[in-house]
């Protein structure tokens, strides 16, 4: 056989092969949708609010301490603007606010409270790629918001297919959703703002499984370009934006060192222009206030905390 | 770069499909531009290393090749100081200064070295090796020295096996790089099945099994026995499918472009006593030591005390060889004892297997040897994986710690289990195997199928050549294994962790 006929057996095998790898992996997306009981179905209640929320409104952004620790409600009675919770999971790191971007108006006010945790490695800072393949399933179009869209493509469509099949043997092997034996950490218990109210009734009775654990200290750069290019692209369409931090747990917050949270938030105020709405001397809470980790504020942290937020907002908005 | 990258998934088929489309002058060119690139990826500076041994070996081997005597031992002698030279400093002087430090703080004496800020290049160890044995050869006389930069530079460089082996030999390699190599379809489909199944090895098992081992060798003072000899176990596997695979890929990815590397594994785990698991495992560095340590300090040649000193030499070596640290010479040298006795013991067990009336118990004495030989391996590879000596004398002191409760515990679980049915038969089995690790049943289940899946392919290729039957079946047959195997390593790969997982013979 000469060189040519091989190289064209060679070529017709593969283009056999590779059908057949497109055609198992198109019906293994078909047939696994996205699971509804995922926390990231709230996902697209968020994308949907700030698709037609009519602004000007107040977008707060982050992960799960601003979905478990705002009420937006009140905020909304207090404030008289439309409040749109867009706080999911720390994980997806900044690829909500990359989504922000893209519905952004003038007149609108975002308020960025990521986790402290974002800000420690690029992996927390961009978004975790096993969690972003979630966020990416429940509507594909968001591959565009993730930091390096054409390059995270191949590894975030594998793990998703990865996870596809990994969520249908869990079924088989409990019997029902994995996600559904994570009990209230599930997509329906989101209120019409975005707020998680699924801890509401539950007052602090899980504490004993937060870890008094010390942050790290070694902070990246990069983060703070981020926000700056961020806070400059919504200026220059018309939009405000804010930085509130996230609580702190007090023991948390005495183990790592309060000098090591504020060097973070002089970081903040040096290298970036977005002005900041926390008080810093009340940045750590009393451990009650605390849900089941030491970023989700219980019923009473979550009042306290969005009063707060409502005073602090009114000054700066100029509404006393 | 690394094999299981997307990066490696462009790189490969343009570098494939360039070499084929070049005349044969100028391959040896782009492969080597290739090389360079793949090394690059890592650390860009460190192939400056690489380029200096390269280029005393060059002028070592012709030098050798037209001198005699005296002074023939010099040149070696200074090609071996080059190459070792280097990898004395970048892997053994913390190592050693770190050592001196503590000898030096128990005598109350102030010791002013400090460590050095240093990263060890990747796969130093692995072509330091290599270039040794061309240098080695041509003194000897089995190679003639290379007269092309380039070439010389392609047998250190060659991508496939530059940061993890096979450690060649260049009377292996050398002429392959020069002949020309046309695409033939058998050969280059071949290839790529091997690589397909490294990579299986590696993201479906390797990196599956890691999930398992590393919570618990990462902190093991808080784990019993159970999870202990469950973690230990689980790393047996997995560094077998991780540097197997690896070796796969390299051998598959070579053959491609028609050069035949040669093969690292020979299912080192059906071994029936440790002296044929070193003929099995990592062949390459094993006939290495032999055919440049061991023989030449005698080998067993001479009496019983100095055979078990060359053994004990060698495979100390060796252990240090994989790592500058005490619990690779702890496993060095536990392997170094084993074949020492083994050697002793061998002869005689042979004999007994011989008379009439073990041979009526053959299929229980074959496996008994097997499941001791690898009882021992797996015991050495609590050394070898564990962080720290403390770790590791944990570990063993703490095997036979929990087994009481555990057992208790299983039987319970899966008693309930049985009265509720199958499932719950099923559902009490994950529940026990959750006691000593929080991985989902998914986790746990895609773990057993696939090393039931692997065992299986194990076996048929144990018992003869595997592929060449398999390439024998029908097209259609072939084509759906094919892409039953690659939608496998896609969908079962544990890929979700974001981080590609590099091989684990990469840090030597």
């Amino acid at each position: 056989m000469t060189e040519k006929n091989d190289f064209l057996k060679f070529l017709k095998s593969s283009i056999a092969v590779a059908a057949l790898i497109a055609l198992t992996i198109a019906a293994i997306f078909i047939a696994t949708p996205p699971d509804e009981k995922h926390l990231y179905q709230a996902s697209l209640l968020k994308s949907e609010l700030l698709r037609t929320v009519t602004s000007p409104r107040i977008i707060i952004v982050g992960g799960s301490n601003v979905a478990f620790g705002i009420d937006s409600e009140l905020m909304e009675q207090e404030l008289g603007i439309p409040v749109i919770n867009d706080g999911l999971h720390v994980a997806l790191g900044i690829a909500p606010l990359n989504e922000i971007k893209h519905y952004l108006r003038p007149g609108d006010i975002v308020i960025i409270s990521l986790e402290y945790y974002n800000f420690t490695d690029e992996a927390s800072f961009y978004g975790q790629p096993q969690y972003l393949a979630d966020w990416v399933e429940f509507s594909p179009e968001r591959i565009w918001y993730l930091h390096e869209p054409y390059k995270q493509m191949p590894s975030i469509f594998t793990m998703m297919l990865e996870r596809k099949v990994n969520r249908q043997l869990n079924y088989y092997l409990y019997g029902f959703s994995y996600e559904a034996g994570r009990n209230f950490y599930s997509g329906d218990l989101f209120n019409e703002h975005g707020d998680f109210i699924g801890h509401l009734g539950e007052n602090s009775n899980k504490q004993f499984e937060i870890a008094d654990s010390v942050y790290p200290i070694n902070l990246i750069e990069d983060a703070y370009v981020f926000l700056e290019d961020f806070n400059q692209f919504a200026l220059s369409n018309g939009a405000t934006v804010f930085y509130e931090a996230q609580a702190h747990r007090q023991t948390n917050c005495e183990r790592t060192g309060k000098k090591h949270l504020d060097r973070f938030f002089n970081r903040l105020k040096t290298k970036t222009t977005i002005p900041l709405l926390t008080n810093l001397d009340q940045l750590c809470l009393p451990d009650d206030y605390f849900y089941d980790t030491p970023y989700h504020l219980n019923a009473a942290g979550r009042r306290i905390r969005t009063e707060r937020l409502i005073d602090s907002l009114k000054i700066a908005l100029g509404l006393e | 770069m690394l094999f299981n990258s997307f990066h490696f998934l462009i790189f490969f088929p343009v570098v494939t499909t360039l070499y084929f489309l070049l005349p044969h002058r100028f391959r040896w060119g782009l492969l080597l531009a290739a090389s360079c690139y793949f090394y690059m990826a890592f650390i860009p500076k460190y192939i400056l290393i690489l380029f200096i041994t390269i280029t005393v070996d060059y002028f070592a081997g012709i030098g050798l090749e037209a001198t005699q005597g005296r002074k023939k031992k010099w040149i070696l002698l200074a090609s071996i100081l080059a190459n070792v030279g280097m990898l004395g400093f970048f892997k053994y002087f913390n190592f050693a200064n770190e050592n001196i430090a503590a000898f030096a703080n128990f005598i109350d004496w102030n010791y002013p070295i400090e460590n050095l800020s240093i990263i060890l290049p990747i796969g130093l160890s692995f072509h330091t090796f290599q270039s040794l044995s061309y240098t080695i050869e041509v003194y000897r006389g089995h190679q003639k020295a290379e007269r092309h930069y380039g070439y010389l530079a392609l047998y250190v460089l060659f991508y496939p096996q530059l940061v993890a082996g096979p450690i060649e030999r260049p009377q292996n390699i050398l002429h392959q790089l020069h002949e020309e190599h046309r695409f033939e379809y058998q050969r280059v489909t071949d290839g790529l099945k091997w690589m397909a199944w490294g990579m299986f090895k590696k993201v479906v098992i390797a990196d599956r099994m890691a999930l398992f081992v590393n919570p618990i060798y990462d902190s093991p003072t808080g784990h019993d026995g159970p999870a202990l000899v469950f973690a230990t176990l689980a790393f047996a596997i997995q560094i077998y499918c991780d540097f197997s695979g690896y070796s796969d890929i390299a051998f598959g990815s070579a053959q491609v472009m028609g050069i035949k590397l040669m093969k690292n594994f020979q299912h080192p785990y059906f071994a029936k006593s440790i002296s044929e698991f070193w003929r099995r495992w990592h062949i390459s560095l094993s006939t290495w030591f032999r055919d440049y340590v061991y023989i030449p300090l005698g080998g067993n040649r001479a009496g019983a005390r100095r055979v078990i000193l060359n053994l004990l030499i060698t495979f100390l070596l060796s252990g240090l060889w994989h790592g500058a640290n005490w619990t690779f010479a702890i496993w060095g040298g536990l392997h170094g004892l084993f074949v020492a006795l083994n050697h002793f013991i061998e002869p005689r067990w042979i004999r007994l297997r011989e008379s009439g009336f073990a041979k009526r118990f053959s299929p229980a004495l074959d496996a008994l040897s097997l499941l001791s030989t690898v009882g021992l391996v797996c015991f050495a590879w609590i050394f070898f994986r564990a962080s720290t000596l403390s770790d590791a004398f944990y570990i063993t002191t703490h095997l036979f710690s929990g087994w009481t409760t555990f057992i208790s515990q299983f039987f319970r679980l899966t008693q309930e289990g049985i009265r509720a049915g199958f499932w719950g038969f099923v559902s009490g089995l994950f529940a026990s195997l959750n006691s000593i690790t929080e991985l989902t049943r998914s986790e746990i289940a895609l773990s057993v199928i696939a090393l039931i899946f692997l065992l299986y392919i194990e076996i048929k290729q144990h018992r003869g050549d595997f592929l060449a039957r398999f390439n024998l079946k029908q097209p259609a047959i072939r084509h759906v294994s094919y892409s039953l195997l690659i939608v496998i390593i896609l969908a079962l790969g544990t890929l979700y962790t974001g981080v590609e997982q590099a091989f684990i013979y990469f840090q030597f």
